[in-house]
């Protein structure tokens, strides 16, 4: 799983959403593991469309595509989701 | 006008009730459902007969993508949007190929989507009524 430049506990550079998606990484309770999933799916949704149209936040934007590759992961690995993208 | 019903499908409840907020801006949708998978959205859009579709891509039980094609079958006048946080060409070849009509990236502007669904939705108008239409011109 790749999560570059999304997990430095101590220093959260995109609060809108880092946050949660590091609750999600950090989280070792299978059960709670989905809640924290779906918290930093909101929380990135919610943020990516406050940035619409923004000329700024590039490293935000490939941030979020990092952190959105992890969840993906953690999703097929972790919770068992089937894989959209079978070849 | 009869609203237009539109179902909604993601695994994310937090993402549905801000869909489901933006829908109900729109005088010409009406929510009729929400399902949290691709199972589930088969089983209720069997029962619901929804217009449109919002289709999440990744899912637990049945991704959108297999969802899809079922869907097609049960209902093939009704749109699909898949709505996804995943872009690139890859997912539109795959979305086409399995019936999708239109694709959606999470990180567009929310208005995109209403905008896709009443294009989406002016098309099926316009195969179901071709004389009128031509009349109307």
């Amino acid at each position: 799983m790749t999560h570059q430049d999304t997990s430095t506990s101590q220093n959260i550079k995109y609060p809108h959403w880092q946050r949660e998606f590091e609750a999600a990484l950090l989280e070792g309770d299978p059960q709670t593991l989905r809640q924290r999933v779906d918290a930093a799916e909101a929380a990135i949704f919610l943020r990516s469309q406050a940035l619409v149209g923004s000329a700024q936040g590039h490293a935000e934007q490939q941030a979020i595509s990092d952190a959105i590759r992890t969840l993906r992961a953690i999703q097929r690995e972790k919770l068992g989701y089937p894989d959209w993208n079978k070849k | 006008m009869a609203k237009k019903r539109v179902l909604l499908v993601d695994d994310n409840s937090a993402v549905r009730s801000l869909v489901r907020q933006l829908f109900e801006l729109e005088p010409d949708f009406e929510i009729s459902g929400e399902a949290e998978n691709g199972h589930d959205a088969v089983e209720k859009a069997e029962n619901l007969k929804p217009d449109l579709i919002i289709l999440d891509l990744s899912m637990p039980v049945m991704t959108g993508l297999d969802a899809a094609p079922l869907l097609r079958k049960l209902l093939p006048d009704t749109r699909i949007i898949l709505f996804t946080v995943q872009e690139g060409s890859e997912v539109e070849r795959l979305a086409r190929a399995a019936g999708i009509h239109a694709v959606v990236a999470k990180n567009q502007a929310a208005s995109k989507l209403i905008l896709q669904a009443q294009v989406l939705l002016a098309s099926v108008k316009q195969e179901y009524h071709p004389a009128k239409l031509r009349n109307a011109s």
